[in-house]
């Protein structure tokens, strides 16, 4: 080998040495750096680890400390985990027992819990789910869960995670107001009254009542003002009414208006207005509720129209009866007077029939005049014309026995001292005279007694009229208290004495009845209130 | 005694001049059918009645009508008036007091009863002394 041989084997070699030693070189420098690499590693693998740790010691702190129950469970609802609140809340408790969420769920929101787990499937998420569960201790409760699906690292989900709210307290209150609005609501929309909101005169609400009074729709009322409503003759003071009630002079007023119907027709009708006020003192609202008197008052007009009539009739007929009575009493004078010239002046001449014709004659004649009188006195009893003053009964009986017509077989006796009353004295006499006239011509008896007697009702007198005559059977009782009937042979009866007597006693608001037994006596009871 | 009967009834005349003639008084009477002609009487100056019976219910001018005219008049109203009447109205009877009547008498139903009322009233007057007009 050649010396050139050689040296280009050396400085081959040569070349080589260096090789070597630059890549041994970048070797350790590698290594280096793989060393300080990992070694680097090594300490965020220590310090992710320790966050790790952090942050799940954080969760479960969490996890046990959240106020709201908060429970985990499978996607076939069973429960993974549950806080301390959640077994609380619920009842259970899933390290004892198995608790599958779907059997607590109330019957009624099965379908709807069903469609919300879809929901949550779906989206990932769920927000306000509302529904009725039932706790281990079978109390109803009301809950709300917001909740969210938990996947593993496919993406495939494996959880769901909710935390529950208690609302029962929350969803009873809100029950028992939207049922007491309900219940607020029958009230106002049944009521009879109309009952209308207004704001600053404008409709605001309205009940039905009042929507079917006025005839307008709720919708066209909303649209309208009190004033577009009411008559025009009574706006001035129902403005005048509702500026006091503005300015705080008034709380509330009633006013009689008119309003005008959709049909432009009228109605009457009592209004009574309230303010209802803010905190402020604001008049938020005026509250109206409108009675319908209309027909009220028509028949109030009516009623005062007939009692005018009434009166005025009334008067009428006493003047009538008045009129009447004279009418018919003059001719009677003179055919009375004419039966008695021919009985004078032809007494020669006329037999005995003719004379027992005359003297017929001349009693019907008198028959007819006490009827006529006793139609005047019956017909002219009444309360309005009474004088009522102090009578002493024990006179008003002496009155009558000096001047009634008494048989001589007969006593009238006055059994106990008679009280002295507030009443009118010509309506006591009359209502004795027609006892004591009756009592005294019925008796057939050798001695006859008719005794007078009063008793102390505290609120009323009893007063009584007892007699020994021929007695009155029982089925005439109450019909001798009618007009026109009289029940004795006697022709001296109108059958008008009684009815005047009943007529009385009402007056004075009393009764009047008898007891009687044939051929023993008859009593008659009468009552006047004090 | 000179007596104005006013009265529209034919029978009560007669009634009464058959009392005064039955019991011989020696009365003039002069009738007037209502209260226009008795005021017609009054008037025409021929010398007054010395009392004056007087019905109510008439026709035309009633009793109280001419009640009232008369009373109102100046020197008529001193003559006596006695209400002769079928009306036991009250308000009649008290409506007469207050205008001013010198008796009230209430014609009975019996002729009898009549004559005797008639009979007394006239013998009240007769003894009264009088103004003789």
């Amino acid at each position: 080998m050649d010396s050139k041989e050689v040296l280009m084997l050396k400085r081959a070699l040569e070349r080589q040495k260096k090789a070597r030693q630059q890549a041994e070189k970048i070797l350790e420098e590698k290594s280096k750096e793989l060393y300080d690499v990992s070694h680097h590693l090594k300490e965020t693998n220590n310090r992710l680890e320790n966050f790790l740790n952090e942050k799940t010691a954080e969760l479960d702190g969490v996890f046990i400390n959240i106020i709201d129950p908060y429970v985990v469970m499978d996607m076939q609802f069973n429960v993974i985990n549950m806080n301390i609140s959640a077994k609380e809340f619920l009842g259970y408790d899933h390290t004892i027992e198995n608790l599958n969420l779907a059997n607590i769920v109330h019957k009624d929101y099965i379908k709807y819990t069903v469609e919300s787990f879809a929901s949550l499937k779906k989206v990932g998420i769920l927000k306000n789910y509302h529904a009725k569960i039932i706790t281990k201790d079978k109390s109803e409760k009301y809950v709300q869960i917001n909740s969210s699906l938990i996947y593993d690292k496919n993406k495939k989900p494996i959880a769901a995670q909710g935390i529950i709210r208690d609302i029962t307290q929350e969803t009873e209150i809100k029950h028992l107001l939207s049922e007491q609005k309900t219940q607020l609501d029958i009230i106002v929309e049944n009521s009879p009254l109309s009952i209308v909101l207004t704001e600053n005169g404008k409709i605001v609400k309205a009940n039905q009542t009042f929507i079917k009074l006025i005839g307008y729709s709720e919708a066209e009322l909303k649209k309208l003002s009190v004033k577009d409503i009411s008559a025009p003759e009574d706006i001035d003071a129902s403005i005048e009414l509702m500026d006091k009630m503005n300015t705080n002079q008034l709380d509330n007023f009633t006013i009689i208006k008119k309003y005008i119907r959709k049909d432009k027709t009228t109605l009457l009708a009592k209004t009574s207005v309230n303010a209802y006020k803010k905190e402020n003192g604001e008049i938020a609202y005026q509250i109206a509720m409108i009675e319908d008197i209309t027909e009220q008052r028509n028949l109030e007009l009516q009623k005062e129209k007939l009692l005018k009539e009434l009166e005025y009739s009334n008067k009428g007929l006493q003047e009538y009866a008045h009129i009447v009575s004279h009418d018919l009493k003059s001719p009677l004078r003179s055919i009375s007077a004419l039966a008695t010239w021919l009985n004078e002046d032809y007494k020669d001449i006329l037999d005995d029939n003719g004379k027992t014709n005359l003297t017929l004659m001349q009693e019907k004649v008198e028959a007819m005049d006490k009827l006529i009188d006793g139609i005047l006195k019956y017909s002219t009893i009444k309360s309005d014309n009474l004088d009522n003053t102090l009578v002493d009964v024990n006179t008003v009986i002496d009155d009558i026995t000096s001047i009634i017509y008494i048989p001589d077989h007969v006593e009238v006796i006055i059994k106990n001292k008679l009280p002295t009353i507030m009443a009118d004295k010509t309506k006591i006499h009359q209502l004795f005279q027609n006892f004591i006239s009756n009592a005294v011509v019925h008796i057939k008896k050798e001695k006859g007694i008719v005794e007078i007697d009063c008793e102390d009702k505290k609120k009323y007198w009893q007063f009584s009229i007892k007699d020994n005559g021929v007695g009155i059977p029982k089925e005439y009782h109450k019909k001798i208290f009618e007009i026109f009937q009289s029940i004795g042979s006697n022709e001296r009866s109108t059958g008008i004495g009684l009815s005047i007597v009943k007529k009385i006693v009402q007056l004075y608001e009393g009764n009047v009845w008898l007891s009687s037994e044939l051929n023993i006596g008859t009593t008659f009871y009468f009552t006047l209130k004090k | 005694m000179n007596i104005l009967f006013i009265e529209d009834d034919a029978i009560e005349t007669m009634k009464l001049n058959r009392t005064v003639s039955k019991f011989q008084l020696k009365h003039k009477i002069t009738e007037a059918k209502n209260g226009e002609e008795a005021l017609a009487i009054l008037n025409s100056k021929n010398s007054l009645p010395d009392i004056i019976l007087l019905d109510l219910n008439m026709p035309r001018m009633s009793g109280i009508e001419f009640l009232k005219i008369l009373k109102n008049h100046d020197t008529l109203k001193y003559l006596p008036t006695i209400i002769l009447t079928t009306s036991e109205n009250r308000a009649d009877l008290l409506e007469c007091y207050k205008i001013g009547i010198a008796g009230y008498i209430i014609k009975p139903l019996k002729y009898e009863d009549y004559e005797e009322k008639l009979r007394t009233v006239l013998q009240y007057w007769t003894i009264n002394e009088l103004i003789k007009g």
